[in-house]
C-alpha cells in the first residue's frame, strides 16, 4: 500500500470550528480507509460475537438433543467445528485489516504532516525565526506529531474499538434476553465515570513524576558536565548528598503512583467480577427455570466477557485522546503563520542580474514596530563595484544587507536592482542571484563536499569542486583529513574552525557564482598567515561582482568603492577612503586614527621591553 | 540530539544471559527477597484464579444449571464471591510490590552509579561521552529495574497461567487436555517470530525518527543558509526520503503487530474446532460435558495472553541484559587516580612546586607533555599562554592531580604528590574555569559551593573580594536569584564573577584559572581583573592566559607548544625576543585594544571568537 505521498494543505483545518472538526479535515485522502477500518472491526467483532451464537447453537441443538444417528451428528460437528475456524478466520482477518488501514491511516497523514511543517517551517519569515527558539519548533514538530500519530493509530480506534464491541454484544445479549442484558450493564456508568476520574488524576501524577525525573537529570547532568568543579572543590559528597534527595523524591513519587495504580485495578477488579457474578446467577436462575437454554446461558457467559472488561480502559483512552487534541492545537500555531512568497513578483527577470543597486530613502523597522532599525539609507552602486559598510553592533549594517535578498522588506524608501523595484523580485530569483559569506557560517552536518555544493543546484564534478577549494584557500586543509571531501563536519566528524567554516562558504559561493555578493569580513582573531589566505581567497570572489563587506576594520574596508560609515541605522558618512580621511571630525577617521594608534602603541610596547 | 543517538544506538544491542550477568542481576533484589517472593506469590495466586474461574464456570453449568440445582449455583457463586475479593487482595499486592520494588531497584542502581561516578576520574570522563553516562544511569537502570520486576511478574503469571490451565483441561478431559497443550510451542514459536520481526521495524522507525529530528533541527538552525541558497525543494526532497524511511518502518510494524494476534488466534481456532468435533461426539458418550466443552473454549481463548506475555518478555530480556552488562562495566571500572595505600593528608600546598621529566598522555597515547621539567616558587603567579592543544590545559589537569603522569614526578614542597591523599589537595585548590560551571539554585548556593559551612554573610564578603557582590544585589532577587540551569540565566561575565566568588570562598592555596576568551563588557571584564588580583595575593597561581593584562603582570610566562615549554620569562624578556611570544602578543594586542577602543561609543564590539562555549569535557579531549 505504499505509494507516493499525497500532499494537503493543512492550513484548510484552520478553518474549522471545533479540534475534532479539524482534525476531520486533516483526515482528507484517508477518510475512506479510516472508515473502512472501523467497519472491518465491526465485523471482526460481530464474528467473534458469532462465535458465541454458534455454540449456544452447538450446545443446544447438538448436545443438548440427544437424537442424532452418529453420521449425521459427525457431520453436523465437523460443520460446527469448520463454521469455528471459518469464523476465527474471518475475525482475523478483519480485525487485521482494521489494524492495517488504521496504521495507514495514521502513519500516512502522519507523513504528510511531517513533510508539511518541514516545508512549512523552511519557509515561514525571518521574523517568524528570529523569535522563536528552536527547541520549541523541534519539541512540538516531534512530541506533538507523535502524540497526533497516536491519536489517530490508538486512541480514536481504540475508543471505536471499545464502543463497537459493546453495542455488537449488547444487542446480542438483548436477544439472548432483554432484561439479563439490561442488568448485567447497570454498574458500568460508575465503572467508566472512575476510570475517567482516575486516569485524569493519575496522568496529572505521572507529570509529577516525570518532572522529578527531569530534576535528576540536570542534576546529573550538571554533575557530570561541571566534574572538573565538583573534584576541584572535593564535593563528592555534597553532590552524592543532592542526587540521594532528587533520586529519592522521584522513588516517592513513582511509589505514590504505584499505590494508586495498584488501588485502582484491584477496585475495578471487584466492581466488574461481582457484575459478571451477578450476571451469572441470574442468567443460572433463568436457566433453571427454563426461562432460557443451556446454549443461551453459556453464548451469554462468553458476550458478557467480551463487553465488561474493556471498559475500564475506555477512560484512559478518551484521557490520552484529550491529550492528543491539545498536540493538535499546538502543530496549528505554526500551520496558521504565513509563509514567505518564493516566486511571486511583478518583474519576472530572465538571466542574470547586473548588479546595479540604487537605495532611495530606505527605512526599516521590525514588526514590533518600536524604532526604526534603518533610516533615510540613500547611495548607488554599479555593477562590479564593492561597497563597505562600518559600524558598531546594532548599527544596522546586517539589517541593510538583509534587505538584499529579502530575508525582510524594507517599509519606507525604494531599492532598485537594475531598474526595478526589489520588491517587485520573486524572492527565488534574487537569492540566486545572491552569495552570502558569513563570519562563521552555518555548516551542515554532511560531509564537506555536500556542504561545498550545497544549494548550488546542479551536478557538480569532482573537479570543479576542487578548483573551488583551491580558490578559497581550503583544499590543502580538506585533503589533510583522513577521509578528504568526505569527511563529515560536526559531532560525528570534523569540527572545522570559524575561518575553515568560513573558507568552506567561500568554496561554495564560487561555485554559485552569484551576481552579487555579500561578505561578513571581521577575520580579526584568525592567525595572520590564515589572514591572509582568506583575504586572498575573497578578492577573487569579488571580482566582477557587485560586493557589500561588513567590516570592522578600515584595513578590510580601503579597497572598497564606497564606504558607508553607520550609525543608529543611519549613514552618517559616505565616500571613499581617501575623502572619508579627509573629513577630520568623522567617524571614520576617529576609527582610523584608534587603528593607528593601537600600532604604535604595540610598537611603544615593544620599544619598552627592549629597553 | 547526539546524545539520542548514542541511546538509540545503545538499545540496538542484545545480550545473552551469562552465569555471572545473571548472579549479579539477582544480586541487585537479593536485598529485597521477601518483596520478589511476595510478589511472586500473589501473581501466582492472581494467575491460578483466572485459570479457577473458568472451571467454576464450568461446574455452575454442569452441576447447577444441568442439574437445576439452585442450591449449588449459590453455594459456587459463593466461593465465585469470595475468590473475586482474594483475587482483588492479590492483585493489589502484586502490583504493589512489583512496582514499588521496580522504583526501589532503579533508586539503589541509580544512586550507585552516580556515588561511583563521584570516584571515577577525568580520564574515564574524557573518554565517556556525558550522553552515554546519562543513558546508563536514567535509561538503564529502568530496563533493568523493569526486568526483575515487570518482566519477572508477567512470564511467572504466563508460565501459572499456562500450567494451571493445563492442569484444569487435563482434569475435565485428559486427552483433549495433552492435544491443547501440544499447541502452545507453536503457538510461542510463532509469537517469538512475530516480536522478533516487529522490534526490528521499532528501532528501525526509532532510528529514523532520530534522524528526523536531527533534520528538524539543522534545518530550523540553518534557516538562514537554506533560504540564502534556495535550497527549499531540495531539502524537502531530502526529508521525504526520511519520513518515507519512517512510514516504511512504523506501518509496517504497525500491520504486523495487527497480523499477530489473528495470527495466533487462527492456530488455536485449529484446535477449538477439534475440540468442538471431538468434544461433541464424547458428549454422546458422556465423556464430555456442556460445561466441559465451554471451559476449554475459555482456556484456549485466554491462553493467547500469557504467549503473547512469555514472548515479548523473552524478547525484550536480551536488550535489558546488555543495560545490565553496561551497568556492570560502570560500576566495575576502577579510578585511574586514587589515594595511595599509605596517602597522608597534605597540611599545604605553599610549598615549592615541581614537575620533573613529566610525560604524559591520554588514552589514545599521543604524547601530549613530554619530559616536562618546570619549577614555582611558592607565591609566583605563572602565565601559561601558547595555541590551542599546546599543552596548557594538561599542566593545569596535572597539577590538580585530575590525572597524574605516566613517569617523571610532580613535588609540592619537596613531596610526590601522589603521597598525599586526593581529598586534602582538591579541598586547597581554587578553581575558575573558562567556560564557568554553576549549578542550578541560587547564586548564594553557587557561591557557598566554595565552603559548604560558610555563613551568608561569609559569602558575601567573598563576593565583595571577587567584585561580584555589585552586579548581585541589583539582580532582582539578590542572592537569591535562581541561575537556571547550569547557569544560563546569568551572562558569561557574571557566572565568571560568581564562579571567583566561590572560589575566594574557598580560600585555597593554590590558586587556578583558565581565563575566558570571548569577551565580556568593559565594567565586568575590569571587575574580573580585581578578583582576580584578590585572589592571586599571596598565593601560587597558574593562568591559562588571554587578557593582556594578566599575562603582563604574571612573573613568569611560559609558552607552552606541542608539550614542551617554547619560551620563558618576564614579558619585557619575552617581547625581546621577538620569537613566539612576540607574534602571540602583538596578534592579542591587536584585537584586544580595538575591543577596548571600542569600533563604538558602547565598547561593545561583536566578537568574533563565538566558538568558545567549548565543553570542559571536549577542552580535556582537544589537548
Amino acid at each position: 500500500m505504499t505509494h507516493q505521498p499525497q500532499t494537503f494543505d493543512f492550513r484548510q483545518s484552520l478553518a474549522a470550528k471545533s479540534k475534532l472538526a479539524g482534525v476531520w479535515r486533516m483526515m482528507t485522502d484517508y477518510r475512506l480507509p479510516y472508515l473502512l477500518a472501523t467497519v472491518a472491526l465491526a465485523v471482526s467483532a460481530a464474528s467473534r460475537t458469532f462465535t458465541f451464537i454458534l455454540l449456544r447453537y452447538f450446545a443446544d441443538v447438538v448436545l443438548g438433543a440427544q437424537t442424532f444417528a452418529f453420521s449425521t451428528l459427525n457431520q453436523t460437528l465437523a460443520l460446527i467445528a469448520l463454521a469455528f475456524v471459518a469464523l476465527a478466520c474471518f475475525e482475523g482477518f478483519f480485525s487485521y485489516l482494521s489494524g492495517r488501514l488504521a496504521a495507514y491511516t495514521a502513519e500516512g497523514i502522519t507523513r504528510r504532516l511531517r513533510d508539511y511543517l518541514f516545508d512549512h517551517i523552511q519557509r515561514l519569515s525571518f521574523a517568524y525565526h528570529s523569535k522563536t527558539p528552536t527547541g520549541d519548533l523541534i519539541e512540538r514538530v516531534t512530541s506533538d506529531v507523535d502524540s497526533l500519530r497516536r491519536f489517530f493509530s490508538e486512541q480514536a480506534i481504540g475508543v471505536g474499538r471499545i464502543l463497537l464491541v459493546f453495542i455488537i454484544n449488547f444487542v446480542a445479549l438483548l436477544n439472548l434476553n432483554p432484561r439479563l442484558a439490561w442488568l448485567s450493564i447497570v454498574t458500568i456508568p460508575v465503572v467508566l465515570g472512575v476510570s475517567l476520574w482516575f486516569f485524569k488524576l493519575v496522568t496529572k501524577r505521572y507529570e509529577q513524576y516525570q518532572e522529578q525525573e527531569a530534576i535528576l537529570s540536570t542534576t546529573l547532568q550538571e554533575n557530570l558536565t561541571g566534574v572538573r568543579v565538583v573534584k576541584a572543590f572535593a564535593r563528592q559528597d555534597y553532590e552524592m548528598g543532592k542526587f540521594e534527595k532528587d533520586n529519592f523524591e522521584k522513588f516517592k513519587r513513582g511509589k505514590h503512583l504505584l499505590k494508586m495504580h495498584s488501588l485502582f485495578w484491584p477496585l475495578s477488579d471487584v466492581v466488574l467480577g461481582f457484575q459478571m457474578l451477578f450476571g451469572f446467577v441470574y442468567g443460572a436462575t433463568l436457566a433453571i427455570n427454563g426461562d432460557i437454554t443451556v446454549g443461551t446461558y453459556v453464548a451469554y457467559t462468553g458476550l458478557i466477557t467480551q463487553l465488561l472488561w474493556p471498559i475500564r480502559n475506555l477512560g484512559r483512552i478518551i484521557v490520552q485522546a484529550s491529550s492528543g487534541l491539545v498536540s493538535y492545537s499546538r502543530l496549528m500555531e505554526i500551520v496558521k503563520q504565513d509563509r514567505e512568497a518564493l516566486f511571486e513578483g511583478r518583474v519576472q527577470p530572465e538571466g542574470q542580474a547586473r548588479g546595479d543597486l540604487v537605495f532611495k530613502d530606505v527605512s526599516f523597522m521590525y514588526s514590533d514596530g518600536k524604532s526604526d532599525v534603518l533610516k533615510n539609507v540613500s547611495f548607488h552602486v554599479k555593477p562590479g563595484q564593492a561597497v563597505a559598510l562600518l559600524g558598531s553592533t546594532g548599527s544596522g549594517k546586517t539589517s541593510l544587507v538583509n534587505l538584499l535578498p529579502r530575508f525582510h522588506e524594507y517599509t519606507g524608501g525604494s531599492i532598485l536592482l537594475d531598474g526595478a523595484e526589489l520588491r517587485d523580485y520573486p524572492r527565488e530569483y534574487l537569492r540566486k542571484q545572491i552569495g552570502i559569506v558569513e563570519q562563521e557560517p552555518f555548516l551542515f552536518s554532511r560531509s564537506i563536499r555536500e556542504n561545498i555544493t550545497y544549494g548550488v543546484g546542479r551536478d557538480v564534478s569532482q573537479e570543479e569542486i576542487e578548483r573551488a577549494a583551491k580558490a578559497a584557500a581550503i583544499h590543502e586543509v580538506i585533503q589533510s583529513f583522513p577521509d578528504g571531501y568526505n569527511t563529515l563536519v560536526g559531532e560525528k566528524g570534523v569540527t572545522l574552525s570559524g575561518g575553515q567554516k568560513q573558507r568552506v562558504t567561500i568554496a561554495r559561493t564560487l561555485l554559485k557564482n552569484p551576481r552579487i555578493l555579500i561578505l561578513d569580513d571581521s577575520t580579526s582573531s584568525v592567525d595572520l598567515e590564515t589572514e591572509a589566505e582568506i583575504r586572498e581567497a575573497l578578492n577573487s570572489l569579488m571580482q566582477n561582482r557587485t560586493t557589500f563587506i561588513i567590516a570592522h576594520r578600515i584595513q578590510s574596508v580601503m579597497i572598497a568603492d564606497l564606504i558607508l560609515v553607520l550609525d543608529k541605522g543611519e549613514v552618517v558618512q559616505m565616500g571613499t577612503h581617501d575623502a572619508l580621511l579627509r573629513q577630520e571630525f568623522g567617524i571614520y577617521r576617529r576609527i582610523y586614527d584608534i587603528q593607528t594608534r593601537i600600532d604604535e602603541e604595540l610598537e611603544l610596547e615593544v620599544a619598552r621591553a627592549g629597553a | 540530539m547526539a546524545d539520542n543517538i548514542t541511546e538509540i544506538e545503545e538499545e540496538e544491542y542484545t545480550s545473552q544471559l551469562t552465569a555471572p550477568v545473571f548472579k549479579r542481576i539477582v544480586k541487585l533484589v537479593s536485598p529485597y527477597w521477601s518483596w520478589v517472593l511476595g510478589f511472586v506469590l500473589t501473581i501466582l495466586a492472581v494467575s491460578a484464579l483466572d485459570a479457577y474461574f473458568t472451571y467454576l464456570n464450568k461446574d455452575i453449568v454442569d452441576k447447577g444449571i444441568n442439574l437445576g440445582d439452585s442450591a449449588t449455583v449459590m453455594r459456587l457463586a459463593g466461593i465465585y464471591g469470595g475468590f473475586i475479593l482474594l483475587q482483588a487482595a492479590m492483585v493489589f499486592g502484586a502490583i504493589y510490590l512489583a512496582g514499588v520494588l521496580g522504583e526501589r531497584v532503579q533508586y539503589d542502581l541509580r544512586r550507585n552509579m552516580f556515588n561511583h561516578l563521584q570516584d571515577l576520574s577525568l580520564s574515564y570522563y574524557s573518554q565517556m561521552a556525558v550522553g552515554r553516562l546519562m543513558a546508563r544511569v536514567t535509561s538503564d537502570s529502568g530496563r533493568v529495574s523493569e526486568l526483575v520486576t515487570w518482566g519477572v511478574l508477567d512470564s511467572t503469571w504466563a508460565a501459572v497461567n499456562i500450567t494451571t490451565s493445563a492442569i484444569f483441561m487435563m482434569i475435565i478431559n485428559w486427552k483433549l487436555g495433552l492435544a491443547v497443550l501440544l499447541i502452545v510451542p507453536v503457538l510461542m514459536v510463532i509469537a517469538v517470530q512475530f516480536r522478533k520481526k516487529i522490534l526490528v521495524e521499532f528501532r528501525n522507525s526509532r532510528r529514523a525518527n532520530s534522524k528526523i529530528t536531527g533534520a528538524y533541527n539543522e534545518n530550523i538552525q540553518g534557516v538562514r543558509v537554506v533560504k540564502a541558497l534556495g535550497r527549499e525543494d531540495q531539502n524537502l526532497v531530502e526529508f521525504q526520503e526520511l519520513t518515507d524511511k519512517m512510514y516504511r518502518a512504523s506501518y509496517r510494524a504497525a500491520w504486523l503487530s495487527a497480523l499477530f494476534l489473528p495470527a495466533v488466534q487462527i492456530v488455536s481456532s485449529i484446535a477449538l474446532g477439534g475440540i468442538i468435533w471431538y468434544g461433541g461426539l464424547q458428549s454422546q458418550t458422556g465423556l464430555l460435558t456442556i460445561g466441559g466443552i465451554q471451559a476449554f473454549v475459555g482456556y484456549l481463548t485466554f491462553m493467547l495472553w500469557p504467549v503473547q506475555d512469555l514472548a515479548r518478555v523473552y524478547s525484550e530480556m536480551q536488550h535489558s541484559i546488555a543495560s545490565a552488562e553496561r551497568i556492570f562495566k560502570l560500576l566495575d571500572t576502577r579510578p585511574k587516580v586514587h589515594n595511595r595505600p599509605d596517602a597522608v593528608a597534605a597540611t599545604s600546598l605553599l610549598g615549592k612546586i615541581e614537575f620533573d621529566h613529566v610525560d604524559f598522555y591520554y588514552e589514545d597515547r599521543k604524547p601530549v607533555l613530554t619530559d616536562f621539567t618546570l619549577t614555582v616558587n611558592p607565591g609566583e603567579t605563572i602565565a601559561l599562554v601558547g595555541p590551542t592543544g599546546g599543552g596548557k590545559s594538561t599542566i593545569v589537569n596535572l597539577l590538580c592531580r585530575f590525572f597524574e603522569p605516566q613517569s617523571g614526578e610532580i613535588r609540592i614542597g619537596d613531596i610526590d604528590y601522589t603521597q598525599f591523599t586526593l581529598q586534602s589537595i582538591h579541598s586547597r585548590i581554587g578553581i575558575v574555569l573558562q567556560t564557568p560551571h554553576l549549578f542550578s539554585g541560587s547564586v548564594r548556593e553557587n557561591i557557598r559551593y566554595g565552603k559548604l559551612d560558610a555563613s551568608d554573610a561569609d559569602v558575601e564578603e567573598a563576593a565583595k573580594i571577587a567584585g561580584a557582590h555589585d552586579f548581585i544585589v541589583t539582580l532582582e532577587k539578590g542572592y537569591e536569584q535562581n541561575v537556571g540551569e547550569g547557569g544560563n540565566l546569568l551572562s558569561v561575565g557574571q557566572k565568571q564573577l560568581i564562579s571567583l566568588a566561590r572560589a575566594v570562598l574557598a580560600r585555597p592555596e593554590l590558586f587556578i584559572m583558565d581565563e575566558a576568551t570571548s569577551s565580556v563588557d568593559t565594567l565586568t571584564e575590569a571587575l574580573i581583573q580585581r578578583g582576580m588580583e584578590a585572589l592571586m595575593q599571596g598565593r601560587t597561581s597558574f593562568v591559562i592566559a588571554h587578557r593582556l593584562s594578566t599575562i603582563r603582570r604574571a612573573d613568569r610566562i611560559l609558552v607552552i607548544e606541542n608539550g614542551r615549554i617554547a619560551e620563558q620569562g618576564t614579558h619585557a624578556e619575552l617581547l625581546r625576543q621577538r620569537g613566539h611570544y612576540y607574534n602571540l602578543y602583538t596578534q592579542q594586542f591587536r584585537h584586544q585594544l580595538e575591543v577596548q577602543y571600542g569600533v563604538d561609543e558602547e565598547g561593545i564590539v561583536e566578537t568574533s571568537e563565538v566558538s568558545q562555549t567549548s565543553d570542559v569535557l571536549d577542552e580535556v579531549a582537544a589537548d
